[in-house]
């Protein structure tokens, strides 16, 4: 039965995606009002606050808003540092690692809310024939080149923006700036039918400027996602928080090197997130910060046992080449399908008069 | 340059100071006047970042000696906390140290013939239990429940419709009347269905003259009010709380449009046909 409805890791992996989208996303309708409040401290999700239909709460906003409100506020106010003004910042990254602890960096390729939105629009895009661009080239990989802005956004608008508002050298406009350029902001209130978000706050120059930033992020996503996998996902901050604790979780890519590594590239072309190391390198440097734990590469992989999805010492998942031929007969390495093809069933042969 | 760097100084001096004059914190709001109502309230008297985790609530039209606090939870005394009100109002926390979320609060003024009651809602930032359970708790005789409260990050707003149930001893009451005022002079009544039950439209009535909130939003009173006569005793209950003005006021929801589609037109180049096989697909189909 299971088998049936989960024949490959990719179809699971889709489903648990659009089940988690519905909960991200709408999940109050189900379990109440109050959903957000009640998970709040114990899911991390990127379901953001702004969004009144959630079952979710993005660890960017209370890092954001501790930040600005207790320890820069704290701060103005001449206090020293005590533990009762860095707890609460404690708690919440203690919350977020409790679940990373579980889920690790799986958390991006299984439940994000504008991961799944932008794998969607790139399986619209395979199916429409438009060509695929890679982010990696000869030479330097584009891909690589990307990583430090999701630290640098990370470092700025999750960290020290909101720490310099919270003291009062930056105006309140830039309290939690990350939630304003934030496209899963206006993705995940548009699909509950709510143009607030997507609409630009007036009359304070800051805010127009990051919701327009964030507005055409979206716009750029949404459609850029048609021939990128992934696009935003390679800037995003939690990606790079996600990344600071990689190597502490359970749950994590491993690779065995196997003398075809770094020729057939399969894996590779099969990451959504054209991570070049996957092929290139093994043991801890094949698993990248860049890496979202999706398993694509693992379905991918011809060789047995040569990559693995493992929970502490449990594998989950192994590459094996049966796996890997079955896999790739229905969708290419790139997300490409293949196309159905309707044959005409051949005409009978016509009688020879009699 | 000497005069730029005493400006720039005294820019980084006045900053904090207009911060915590901008922020209200995470509080249900400040309403200055009563003009507006002769409903009893209870109003924020202070603001400012520095009292986050307390505030100091002021009675109109109301006069009690005590003010009830329900937390979330029971603190070390207990879910409720009774604080004594003085000439500057009375000064609440939360219920159970470093517990937030919204408490409830009551005053109550009682004689033989008439019991009056202000409630409230306020948000304490700290994390905490939602308020299902506050809520579902019966805290006097004829009550007004928000159905729900606003979530973080939300608020009553122009144009809106909330539920709110009137419970009498903690039973609906049907075909009740609630009456809503607002700080800019709306008034308008609605009347619970057999659940108990009253969808309230919040008029679109804001001026420009409305004061900032939390955030610096701009942001108004309201106060629902209803009366019931039971066992001899006339009640009279009221809940007040702030609303703000209909998102579109402030918003443009073609400006964000427009950026929305300067995004699709940035992207367009990459779906160019490159009229080339896509790399992989000849070695692995």
């Amino acid at each position: 039965m299971l088998k049936t409805m989960f024949p490959t890791l990719g179809r699971f992996r889709l489903m648990v995606q659009l089940l988690m989208l519905f909960v991200t996303v709408y999940g109050s309708v189900f379990v109440g009002s109050y959903m957000a409040d009640k998970l709040s401290n114990a899911l991390p999700a990127l379901s953001c606050a702004y969004d009144q239909m959630n079952g979710g709460y993005c660890v960017l906003i209370p890092t954001q808003h501790i930040l600005h409100h207790r320890i820069g506020e704290a701060l103005v106010r001449a206090q020293q540092l005590t533990l009762t003004m860095v707890l609460p910042l404690l708690f919440s990254l203690l919350t977020f690692f409790a679940f990373f602890f579980v889920l690790g960096k799986a958390f991006c390729g299984w439940v994000c809310p504008l991961g799944t939105v932008q794998e969607i629009v790139g399986k619209l895009g395979r199916r429409l024939g438009f060509g695929l661009r890679r982010l990696d080239g000869d030479g330097l990989p584009a891909a690589r080149r990307a990583r430090p802005v999701k630290w640098l956004l990370l470092l700025g608008l999750v960290f020290v923006l909101p720490l310099l508002t919270g003291l009062g050298v930056t105006p309140h406009a830039l309290g939690n700036p990350y939630c304003d350029i934030c496209p899963s902001r206006v993705a995940t209130t548009l699909l509950t039918g709510n143009t607030e978000q997507l609409a630009l706050r007036l009359g304070d120059g800051w805010s127009f400027a990051l919701g327009a930033v964030g507005d055409f992020m979206l716009g750029f996503l949404l459609l850029g996602a048609l021939a990128v996998r992934q696009p935003f996902c390679r800037i995003c901050p939690l990606l790079a928080f996600n990344a600071l604790f990689q190597r502490l979780s359970p749950l994590r890519l491993v690779k065995r090197k196997h003398d075809n590594c770094g020729k057939c590239r399969i894996c590779s072309d099969a990451c959504p997130m054209d991570i070049p190391e996957i092929s290139s390198e093994d043991g801890r440097k094949a698993y990248a910060e860049d890496c979202t734990l999706c398993g694509r590469c693992v379905e991918y992989c011809p060789q047995d046992g040569s990559l693995q999805l493992k929970w502490g010492p449990l594998a989950l998942f192994a590459s094996s080449r049966e796996y890997y031929k079955a896999r790739a007969k229905g969708e290419l390495p790139d997300g490409t399908v293949k196309p159905l093809k309707f044959v005409r069933p051949p005409r009978p042969a016509a009688k020879p008069d009699a | 340059m000497t005069t730029r760097f005493i400006g720039i100084a005294l820019l980084c001096a006045a900053l904090p100071v207009a911060a915590q004059q901008d922020h209200a914190g995470h509080a249900p709001g400040r309403a200055a006047g009563v003009a507006w109502t002769a409903q009893p309230l209870l109003l924020p008297a202070s603001g400012g970042r520095g009292e986050r985790a307390a505030a100091v609530l002021r009675p109109s039209g109301i006069a009690a000696a005590t003010l009830d606090v329900y937390g979330p939870v029971a603190g070390p005394q207990g879910a409720r906390q009774t604080v004594a009100v003085d000439a500057a109002g009375a000064r609440i926390s939360s219920v159970t140290p470093k517990i937030g979320n919204y408490h409830w609060l009551v005053m109550r003024e009682e004689t033989p013939e008439r019991v009056k009651v202000a409630s409230t809602a306020w948000y304490f930032g700290n994390p905490g239990p939602s308020p299902t359970a506050l809520l579902a708790e019966p805290k006097h005789e004829l009550e007004i429940v928000p159905e729900p409260l606003p979530r973080e990050h939300g608020s009553y707003r122009e144009s809106e419709k909330w539920r709110f149930i009137v419970r009498l001893r903690g039973q609906p009451l049907a075909a009740q009347a609630l009456t809503l005022e607002t700080e800019f002079g709306s008034r308008s009544t609605f009347t619970t269905d057999a659940a108990g039950v009253a969808t309230v439209l919040f008029p679109r009535d804001f001026k420009a003259e409305a004061k900032e909130g939390g955030h610096g939003r701009p942001s108004a009173g309201f106060v629902l009010s209803t009366e019931k006569e039971s066992d001899g005793v006339r009640y009279l209950t009221a809940f007040n709380l702030n609303y703000g003005p209909d998102a579109d006021r402030q918003r443009s929801l073609a400006w964000g449009a427009a950026f929305g589609l300067l995004g699709l037109l940035a992207a367009s180049p990459l779906l160019r046909r490159r009229g080339q096989v896509v790399a992989g697909d000849a070695d692995h189909a």
